[in-house]
């Protein structure tokens, strides 16, 4: 049996989480702190290989050509944009490659006290973690003090019957296709479908999407939500809510999908599925039983705020941790509360004020607690829903269908929440963020200059609709 | 009194004047019987009062909080 090669940090895995921790551990050290980043699969993991970078580049190929064809304002022609799908998925790769590249491969190599091993780490003990090759074998043993789990997630894939011998899609092979399929059948209204969905419908796909709950995007307020869905179908997208599909095969070219709704059976026929019901974490190779690292029920690793698991010395980040939110932002951001509690720090995740977005046209994005969360925690709650019908900017843009919602501690006013529905409200959210984080009121936002006219503009005017009546408002009240 | 002794990985250590800092400032904590610095290894040795000081509160000590440049973690053969 091989010695374990010893290192003060090992990482299992080598995306986001892991990448934020070995970077923030070398600078918190001066880059004396030896670490060992086992992973399997491209290196950066999913936000750069096959999601947040890949899906918002198609989302925006797709954007140019749908928006010139479906012109705003008055004057301009309906133009229709001529492109070759094949080469945008072509560019696509090319980016994803370069972004790994230049953001990931060759920041690593500027760290000479990490150490990269490819292979899959299960743990052997408290400190000593296996790698395994492709093959099941062997490849070498690493031991540290501190182990970062940071392993992430992978798209969980429903049990339907003639799923697997139809042939499906996920968000992990999307990236390869060079056709576009003609029609598509998304399984799951999550952010993940919609923004896929979004991004075929716009090159010219028909897509009907299918969900099990009775709404797309659960964790919105349901005017958001509602406002966006309405937003989808206006553009075709079809949308089956309350339904499952039961079964699903292959005749040619074509594959149908049996969907119970609630009114009645329905059967679906596509070139195309597209399976996005949810992602689940890569923890059932790491052995987590034999070092007593606790996961809930859906095998997601549960930890403190501080990051720490179950077992002293083994902490998690990222997608593969039990919460509520799996982003980019958030898995580095564990990295970091990881590791500057290694160094005994201190600090805590804050999952509260923390955005999520998601890339449609227009976007959503949040922070903090919505209306019913507020108000079941708190008792009551006081709130405001402004339409961007009301704000110049949009209107001038063509683009007035959003809303920004505010949800305020009725005690003191501050706020606790804030989601938006625009085209940039990925953008706009920080100031959410500011003001959740920070304790703002609606009178600190008010008192604070937006630039007239914009949409960041449109958050001011959200909060001041606490105080008077926007609609007669003129755009120059303070 | 529980004594425990704590091994430490110390980083920013690069000659004896820093094994001084080093010690000095473990030394002045509550709770912290003795301590061995190794500068070749870039380890601590540090027998504490359990009772009195938690492991983890050592890496929070002055010697290894901002502006000094040194920074510890507790490791465990
Ligand atoms: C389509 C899509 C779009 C998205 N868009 C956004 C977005 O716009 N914004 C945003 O913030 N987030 C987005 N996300 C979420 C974001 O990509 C993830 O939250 C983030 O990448 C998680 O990072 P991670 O480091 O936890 O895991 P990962 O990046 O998944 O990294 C984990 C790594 O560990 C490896 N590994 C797994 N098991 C083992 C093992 N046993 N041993 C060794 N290595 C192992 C994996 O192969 C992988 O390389 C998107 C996700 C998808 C799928």
């Amino acid at each position: 049996m091989s010695e374990p090669e010893k290192f003060d940090l090992v990482i299992i895995g080598r995306g986001a989480a892991a990448f934020s921790a070995a970077i923030k551990a070398s600078e918190l050290s001066n880059g004396e702190m030896t670490i060992a980043m086992v992973g399997t699969g491209p290196i950066g993991g999913t936000c750069v290989n096959v999601g947040c970078v890949p899906s918002k580049y198609l989302l925006e190929a797709s954007h140019s050509v749908f928006k010139p064809a479906h012109p705003r304002m008055p004057g301009l022609h309906e133009t229709e944009v001529k492109y070759d799908f094949s080469k945008i998925m072509e560019g696509l790769r090319s980016y994803v490659s370069h972004a790994r590249d230049s953001k990931y491969v060759k920041v690593i190599e500027n760290y000479s006290n990490v150490k990269l091993f490819t292979g899959l780490g299960s743990f052997l003990d408290k400190k000593t973690v296996v790698i395994t090759g492709p093959d099941g074998k062997e490849v070498g043993k690493v031991s540290g003090s501190n182990i970062l789990i940071a392993t992430g997630s992978h798209p969980s894939i429903p049990n339907i019957k003639g799923l697997s011998n139809t042939g499906f899609i996920t968000s992990d092979t999307i990236w390869e296709m060079n056709e576009l399929p003609e029609s598509v059948a998304i399984i799951g209204g999550g952010a993940i479908g919609l923004e896929i969905g979004q991004a075929l419908l716009h090159f010219g796909s028909k897509v009907i999407v299918i969900e099990a709950m009775d709404s797309i995007l659960p964790q919105t307020e349901g005017e958001i939500r509602e406002a966006l869905k309405k937003e989808l179908e206006s553009e075709g997208m079809r949308f089956y809510l309350r339904a499952r599909v039961s079964a699903v095969s292959r005749s040619g070219n074509w594959k149908s999908l049996d969907v119970i709704t609630h009114k009645g059976n329905e059967k679906i026929t596509v070139k195309e599925i597209i399976v996005a019901t949810g992602r689940q974490p890569n923890t059932e190779y790491l052995n987590l039983e034999r070092v007593d690292v606790k996961t809930d029920p859906r095998g997601l690793i549960i930890t403190s705020d501080t990051m720490k698991t179950s077992a002293s010395g083994i902490y998690a980040a990222g997608d593969c941790v039990s919460k509520n939110m799996f982003l980019e932002t958030l898995a580095a951001r564990e990295g970091v509360v990881a590791v500057s509690n290694i160094f005994g720090e201190n600090i805590k995740i804050d999952y509260n004020s923390t955005t999520w977005a998601v890339f449609t046209n227009p976007q959503v994005a949040g922070v903090g607690m919505t209306e019913r969360e507020f108000s079941k925690m708190n008792g009551s709650c006081s709130t405001r829903t402004f339409s961007l019908l009301n704000l110049t900017k949009a209107s001038i843009t063509g683009e007035t269908e959003g809303l920004i919602k505010i949800v305020v501690d009725p005690k003191d006013n501050r706020i606790v929440g804030m989601q938006i529905l625009a085209p940039n409200a990925t953008d706009i959210i920080t100031e959410g963020a500011y003001a959740v984080r920070n304790g703002y009121t609606i009178d600190d936002v008010i008192s604070t200059s937006h630039i007239f006219p914009s949409f960041s503009e449109g958050v001011k005017l959200a909060a001041q609709s606490f105080i008077r009546d926007i609609s007669k408002m003129a755009c120059c009240v303070e | 009194m529980e004594k425990e002794k704590v091994k430490l990985r110390i980083y920013g250590m690069t000659c004896d004047d820093c094994v001084s800092t080093v010690t000095a400032g473990l030394k002045k904590q509550k709770g912290v019987i003795d301590v061995k610095v190794s500068l070749k290894d870039g380890t601590g040795e540090v027998n504490i009062n359990n009772k009195e000081v938690k492991p983890e509160e050592l890496l929070r000590n002055e010697v290894f909080t901002r502006p000094s440049h040194y920074k510890a973690i507790i490791i465990n053969d």
